[in-house]
């Protein structure tokens, strides 16, 4: 599992260079391989559809659905009101309120502090307290 | 976050109008109304979905205990020689039923459903579209294990198939109108055991007939084998 989320994460250091066929060829590979692991998060009882994975000191809010095929990293943060699904979030990341994302990578140390995102197919990285400052990529 | 958003938010989730002060009264009316409404379009695309994948579909309610996962375990040890099965479980926490099923030669998927005591169409939508249905030829799915939650919401299946056991008393079934209604067949289990609880079974199918006269009602034991092939039958196989 490391070695496939290295993989992906190398695809998207240079986002301007991503091979959209090559990406989602690899995070296809990637779900289709993916355990269930929910028994390790901090927070209260969110909705989970199988295969999520969730590493160590994952935080989520309340009314949170997550799956299917969504790995989160390590100390990563989900607020509440959030639906997630087909999503790779990498380590460090701080994901706000009421976002939905399907089919997308969070790179590590995003953080992103403000409410209400809804996108589809895209890489978001960086920090942004605003929707505007959000360095978002189609994938 | 404000104490009347707290407020707003908690009646949201109640979703009980009576709770709702007069001026959000017909904020949290339309919304209820929305909600039901997405359910059932959703409900029709993944009945019509399964449809056109030439799947045989399946939901299964009860409360915890009926026999749910042991009928769904006899089902698919009688049909895993001729087809390919998907089980949906729904519960609150854990994949316990999941496990149990997944040893019978069928894929499984566990929705853990968290404070919801229901699964809804939502749910089932983004388990299809994830998976390939050429691989299946049927999808049971089993609901969160409660008699109430699951009558707000279609799943978008062939047929629902509501569990009861006598040892739930023989007023179960006159105390939940709702979801015999809204079902195609009536399973009442643990028959094994009428003789030890004295039970009133008569009652029970007169109840479920009452309520629905279109319903199919049948007695089963999932521990002797009782009527299993009846409900097969029942099932179209």
């Amino acid at each position: 599992m490391k070695e496939a989320l290295t993989l992906i994460e190398e695809n998207i250091v240079t986002p301007k260079k991503i091979e959209l066929s090559n990406i989602q060829e690899l995070m296809g590979t990637f779900f289709a391989k993916l355990k269930n692991r929910v028994d390790n998060y901090i927070g209260d009882y969110p909705t989970f559809i199988e295969p999520v994975y969730l590493e160590d000191n994952v935080k989520i809010g309340d009314d949170v659905l997550l799956g299917p095929n969504v790995y989160i990293g390590a100390n990563s943060e989900i607020a509440d009101y959030v639906e997630i699904s087909n999503t790779i979030i990498y380590e460090n990341v701080k994901i706000g309120e009421n976002f939905k994302l399907e089919n997308c990578i969070v790179a590590k140390n995003s953080s992103f502090n403000f409410t209400d995102l809804n996108v589809k197919n895209s890489l978001l990285m960086g920090v942004a307290n605003l929707k505007t400052e959000l360095e978002i990529y189609g994938l | 976050m404000p104490n009347e958003e707290i407020e707003f938010s908690r009646i949201k989730e109640v979703e009980s109008t009576n709770l709702a002060r007069d001026d959000i009264r017909n904020e949290v009316i339309e919304t209820k109304k929305a909600v039901e409404k997405d359910n059932n379009l959703l409900a029709d695309k993944v009945h019509q979905n399964l449809l056109e994948n030439n799947i045989k579909s399946f939901d299964i309610v009860g409360a915890i205990g009926a026999g749910k996962t042991a009928l769904l375990e006899k089902i698919a040890e009688k049909l895993t020689p001729k087809y390919r099965i998907l089980v949906i479980c729904g519960d609150i926490t854990t994949r316990v039923d999941a496990d149990r099923i997944g040893k019978h030669n069928v894929d499984t998927i566990q929705i853990n459903t968290g404070r919801e005591c229901a699964l809804n169409a939502y749910h089932v939508h983004q388990i299809i579209k994830n998976k390939d249905l050429k691989n299946y030829d049927i999808i049971f799915i089993e609901n969160v294990g409660n008699l109430i939650c699951p009558s707000e919401f279609v799943l978008g299946t062939d047929k629902r198939i509501t569990v009861v056991s006598i040892t739930e008393g023989e007023w179960v079934i006159e105390k939940h109108p709702m979801l015999f209604k809204m079902s195609d067949i009536a399973v009442i289990n643990k028959i094994d055991l009428k003789e030890r609880l004295g039970t009133n079974v008569e009652k029970m199918i007169a109840d479920a007939k009452n309520f629905n006269p279109e319903i199919e009602v049948i007695t089963t034991s999932a521990k002797t084998g009782e009527n299993i092939d009846k409900l097969m039958e029942l099932l179209g196989f």
